[in-house]
């Protein structure tokens, strides 16, 4: 059987897509042909080395502010660690902006790398929200921190999260302190059930106790963040107060080995215990199987049988403890093992909106305003982009809860992306962007199926402009249509009975073949003859070919196939 | 579902269809043919029921408060304690008030419409709220794990083929509806969920009312085919239903005066709820959610405890519920409708410093109806015996177990019978339900044990039964009484010991 041994043939266009979709958002036809006949480990490195760790900051998108165009959270006069001046009135804008600027990381302007893909999978781990966090500074900081570790150590990560001011709001740390009824438990509670342990081991028992949570509260006492929302404020720091920290020695029970945590005070006693409590956490020995069968699940199927538990999530995890708990390696040797590769994970899991919305982006290349003044047809589009991830259920940067996005951890997993609910607004979304949909003035987000049809017609204009005479080059024919459109565009293969559906039921709508053939000379004709023509017969024959492009196209992005990945 | 396979069925049933947008005749579900297809017994066949999540482990001794305890209530949570005066009272019941916000509760409560069921729970709780949704949802014991839910296996049992099979002659409608995106794990059935998701019934008809042919219904093999499988299945069952829950949707109205959209999401999903019942749509249960329940901190107004977050969430909840049950009065559909709400723990006793309360165990239940039976089923938790944490704060222990509840709702609501009951509940026995009842539905008080008349677990309803109320000894169990008692009326199957020289005085 094939685990985690490295996939030694080069990438197919099949093989080289079935990467792309899972280690990005989804590929573009040229970045699946660049990849076609690499090997694994070289298409990887590319995707590593792509990588990069600081693009230019956001900036501020209202057209009618004078600061528009302008970074609002540093520039180059910035002194390092601090802010341009906190500005509360435009805080929920700014805390969009930074959604929008993520987004617009996923859809990729730059060289395809997979540091967004896996930022989001620890976004999602390390919840926090920009609801709850509220202070676009706080947003800000707290996404750096997982952009720039995603790839780094697992260690440095949780002990900085545990930290982080965003972290330290969203799960009430700031308000745990030593003293009878003032311990707050949320994040001792989640640090260990959701970031590092796990609830339960693959046998179902208990991997900690609700002592370990009290008494990790207690070991995390002290900690505070500085200037929240504070108007002009041009910094933020989270700060440690040793007389709010719980000073005595903490016990905890067999499930950490009896580990005793020694109490410690003065100014270094926070860090201190926190390095105790991360090298306890992280030598239980289900934490490094709970984040290695979370990204199985993240990258390869999310199916986890005891085969996969046995033969993969095991020996990665013993990979991640031997390599002292660094990321990019484990990443790495699962994007290039023989099991991501194998044939029963290509098309395992259904997309998530993110992989449905910015994978169509990306797939059929819909060129995105740039970003310059006027900045409202880049805002714009960023709006509806993240407006309709959002309304499939995966609101960027604001988890419903905790745990991350239900499709993640619950029962059913990626299955409960697709729903009667929501595959009625797929089909919607789908259907607005084959149509070609206004997002602002002049902008349109459209695939514009005509305009990929006649970029197949070789020799376009090479027609008489009498259908009588035979055209000088012949015409396209619907299997053509069809086969460009279906290029890499599924990660499974359709059987012919389908494709003859798609072709006489969607395209043709039960009337002969040829006829397409006819209608689309018919439309080459009035395009390069346009004074032949009154300028209602010119709108027919585009109007002809037009439709019958447009149902097929929307009726691919509706097939079951196209949802899953 | 096989959509060619549901049209050949229907149209062999001369059940008239319209091909392009599969509306469906919304009359044909009441025709005589449809009816006469009806298995049980039409009341039971109609009856409805309406689970509220109440998301994020609702704070349930801010809620439901015990008055008769009001300084040691205080004294474990004085920064959040809600002012002895500001408490709404309770007819009849002196040792209970509601929160200040809850004015629409107390209205039901008073009115006969309402159960309190005091501190439910489960034995050897679990405070992470996944596990422990989990538990409520599928129905287990903390130590036992299942990938159905409650509600989802008891549908699955009446309507056995779903989703292939359906919708059916005899049952066009959705099993359930989840007024939301996704679908709770309480419908999950053995194949995928038994309930269908909307957000509103106008918007989803326009979205799936599009919907073009089928195409062949080729597999690849694996998880790839079993996803597309599932894919296909959601867009069939839209469609399928789409049309149907329109019709519903249309020929139904709210008589009731609910607040604006956007103001109470409970109140705007249960409006389309209530529209929908009125509409005659034949869905046996519904799922809408109110979250924001998880009050680690800042739960009540830096000024008034009586004011703030949690405050705002049970105006909501009570607000919703209220309108809710008097827009079912106005229907004339009330008898058909029972509601419940759950949430997945209570919290601390013991407030903590952030004016919050941290994860605790048992809370409050509501049951809400025209055919509810008890006011109250349990007593106030006891707050001078509470548990002790290490730390020193304390918990509220369970004193009815949920499924208890559920209990009920299978077999005297739906009229499942006593096997099956146990068994949808992974219980054996064939002829007691092995979480008896707690007569949410039956003017009776009955024993559910041998034991002292006074001992609360005796009865079924936790508590002694009051002077009003018809009690039942049953057969087997033999009851102490050391005290002269009165009741409304008494049926003796089992026995009475007296230990002196007393009696019991029935009323009539």
């Amino acid at each position: 059987m094939p685990y985690l041994d490295p996939y030694t043939p080069t990438l197919t266009a099949r093989t080289a897509a079935h990467l792309l979709r899972r280690a990005t958002f989804g590929p573009t036809p040229p970045e699946i042909a660049a990849f076609t006949g690499r090997t694994a480990a070289q298409a990887v490195q590319t995707l590593l080395a792509n990588v990069n760790l600081s693009p230019p900051q956001p900036v501020d998108l209202d057209d009618a502010q004078a600061t528009v165009g302008q970074p609002f959270l540093q520039n180059a006069t910035t002194p390092a660690g601090d802010y341009i001046a906190y500005v509360g009135l435009r805080n929920s804008d700014f805390g969009n902006y930074i959604k929008y600027w993520w987004l617009n990381l996923m859809i990729q302007p730059g060289p395809v790398n997979l540091l967004d893909k896996l930022t989001l999978f620890w976004q999602n781990h390390f919840v926090t929200t920009r609801e709850i966090t509220n202070d676009y500074r706080f947003v800000w900081s707290y996404l750096t921190l997982l952009r720039t570790n995603a790839l780094g150590n697992f260690r440095d990560l949780v002990t900085k999260m545990t930290k982080e001011p965003a972290m330290l709001r969203y799960l009430n740390g700031d308000m745990n302190e030593v003293g009878t009824g003032k311990a707050n438990e949320n994040y001792a509670r989640e640090l260990q059930e959701l970031f590092t342990v796990g609830t339960v081991d693959a046998a179902g028992n208990a991997n900690y106790t609700e002592d370990d949570v009290r008494n990790a509260a207690r070991v995390l006492t002290g900690w505070k963040y500085t200037n929240y929302t504070k108007e002009a404020s041009t910094n933020f720091a989270t700060t440690f107060t040793s007389t709010k920290h719980d000073s005595t020695a903490k016990t905890f029970s067999g499930k950490y080995n009896n580990t005793v945590i020694a109490g410690r005070t003065g100014a270094t006693a926070g860090d201190l215990e926190l390095t105790d409590l991360v090298t306890m956490l992280l030598n239980h020995p289900q934490t490094a199987r709970f984040i290695c069968r979370k990204l199985y699940r993240w990258y390869v199927n999310d199916t986890v049988t005891a085969d996969i538990e046995t033969n993969v999530i095991v020996p990665l995890a013993q990979f991640f403890v031997a390599g002292n708990y660094q990321i990019q390696p484990i990443v790495q040797k699962l994007l290039t093992s023989q099991i991501f590769y194998d044939e029963a994970n290509i098309g395992a899991m259904i997309k998530s909106p993110t992989e449905f919305v910015v994978g169509t982006v990306r797939f059929f290349q819909l060129p995105i305003a740039p970003l310059t003044a006027p900045y409202a047809p880049f805002r714009k589009t960023m709006e509806y982009l993240y407006g309709k991830i959002r309304d499939l259920q995966l609101d960027l940067l604001d988890q419903p809860t905790v745990f991350g996005y239900d499709p993640y951890y619950q029962t059913g997993y990626s299955k409960l992306w697709s729903n009667t609910n929501t595959m009625a607004v797929r089909s919607d979304i789908s259907d607005r962007l084959t149509n070609g949909q206004l997002i602002y003035l002049t902008t349109y987000l459209d695939i514009a199926p005509l305009t990929r049809a006649v970029a197949l017609q070789p020799n376009f204009g090479d027609i008489s402009v009498s259908n009588s005479v035979p055209p000088g080059t012949a015409p396209i024919t619907c299997v053509q249509v069809l086969d460009s459109f279906l290029t890499n565009l599924l990660a499974t293969d359709l059987v012919q009975v389908q494709k003859d559906f798609l072709i006489d039921t969607i395209m043709m709508q039960a009337i002969p073949r040829s006829t397409w053939e006819f209608e689309w000379n018919t439309y080459r004709r009035t395009v390069t003859y346009p004074g032949s023509y009154t300028t209602s017969a010119i709108a027919n024959a585009k109007t002809a070919v037009n439709n019958r492009l447009k149902n097929l196209l929307k009726f691919l992005l509706r097939l079951a196939e196209y949802h899953v990945f | 579902m096989n959509r060619r396979n549901f049209l050949k069925s229907t149209s062999s049933l001369a059940l008239p269809i319209a091909l392009n947008g599969y509306s469906l005749n919304a009359l044909a579900r009441n025709s005589t043919l449809v009816q006469s297809l009806l298995m049980t017994n039409a009341a039971v066949a109609d009856r409805i029921l309406v689970v509220i999540n109440v998301s994020g482990g609702n704070d349930g001794l801010n809620m439901v408060i015990p008055l008769d305890q009001y300084s040691a209530y205080n004294s474990l949570r004085s920064n959040i304690a809600i002012p002895q005066n500001k408490v709404l009272a309770l007819t009849g019941n002196d040792a209970t008030g509601l929160h200040p916000a809850m004015t629409g509760l107390q209205s039901l409560y008073n009115d006969g419409k309402l159960t309190v069921i005091h501190s439910v729970g489960y034995p050897n709780p679990d405070q992470s709220h996944q596990r422990s949704s989990d538990i409520w949802m599928t129905g287990v014991s903390s130590n036992q794990y299942a990938d159905t839910g409650w509600a989802g296996r008891y549908l699955d049992d009446r309507y056995p083929g779903y989703p292939d099979a359906y919708p059916t002659a005899a049952m066009e409608d959705p099993l359930a509806l989840q007024i939301g995106y996704l679908t709770s794990t309480t419908l999950l059935g053995p194949v995928q969920s038994m309930g269908i998701a909307i957000n509103d019934p106008n918007s989803f008809y326009t979205l799936v009312g599009s919907a073009t042919a089928t195409p062949p219904d080729y597999l690849p093999c694996c998880d790839a085919g079993d996803k597309i499988a599932h894919i296909r299945q959601q867009q069939a069952l839209s469609v399928g239903y789409a049309a149907q829950i329109k019709a519903a949707f249309d020929a139904g109205t709210t008589r009731a005066t609910y607040p604006t959209a956007g103001q109470n999401s409970l109140a705007d999903q249960l409006k389309i709820v209530a529209r929908l019942i009125h509409g005659g749509l034949k869905t046996k249960i519904y799922f809408v959610s109110l979250g924001g329940f998880d009050t680690h901190s800042a739960q009540v107004d830096t000024a008034d405890n009586s004011l703030g977050a949690h405050a705002s969430l049970l105006g909501k909840l009570a607000g919703g519920i209220k309108v809710f049950q008097d827009d079912l009065a106005l229907q004339g559909t009330a008898d058909k409708v029972i509601g419940m709400t759950f949430s997945e723990f209570g919290r601390r006793a013991t407030s903590n410093v952030s004016k919050g309360t941290d994860h605790g165990i048992a809370a409050p239940m509501f049951v809400f109806g025209q055919n509810v039976q008890h006011p109250t089923i349990g007593l106030n938790p006891d707050l001078s015996n509470l548990t002790v944490n290490s730390d020193g704060t304390k918990n509220i222990p369970m004193q009815i177990d949920f499924r208890r509840v559920y209990t009920d709702l299978l077999n005297d609501w739906f009229g499942v019978d006593v096997a099956k009951a146990n068994t949808l509940l992974f219980k054996t026995s064939t002829t007691a339900l092995e979480f008896p009842t707690v007569s949410l539905f039956s003017k009776v008080v009955e024993t559910v044990k041998t034991g002292n008349w006074a001992d609360k677990t005796v009865w079924s309803v936790g508590r002694k039964p009051f002077a009003t109320e018809f009690v039942r000894v049953n057969a087997g169990h033999t009851l102490t009484v050391d005290t002269p008692l009165v009741v409304r009326n008494i049926s003796l199957l089992g026995k009475i010991r007296y230990t002196g020289p007393f009696s019991i005085r029935v009323t009539g």
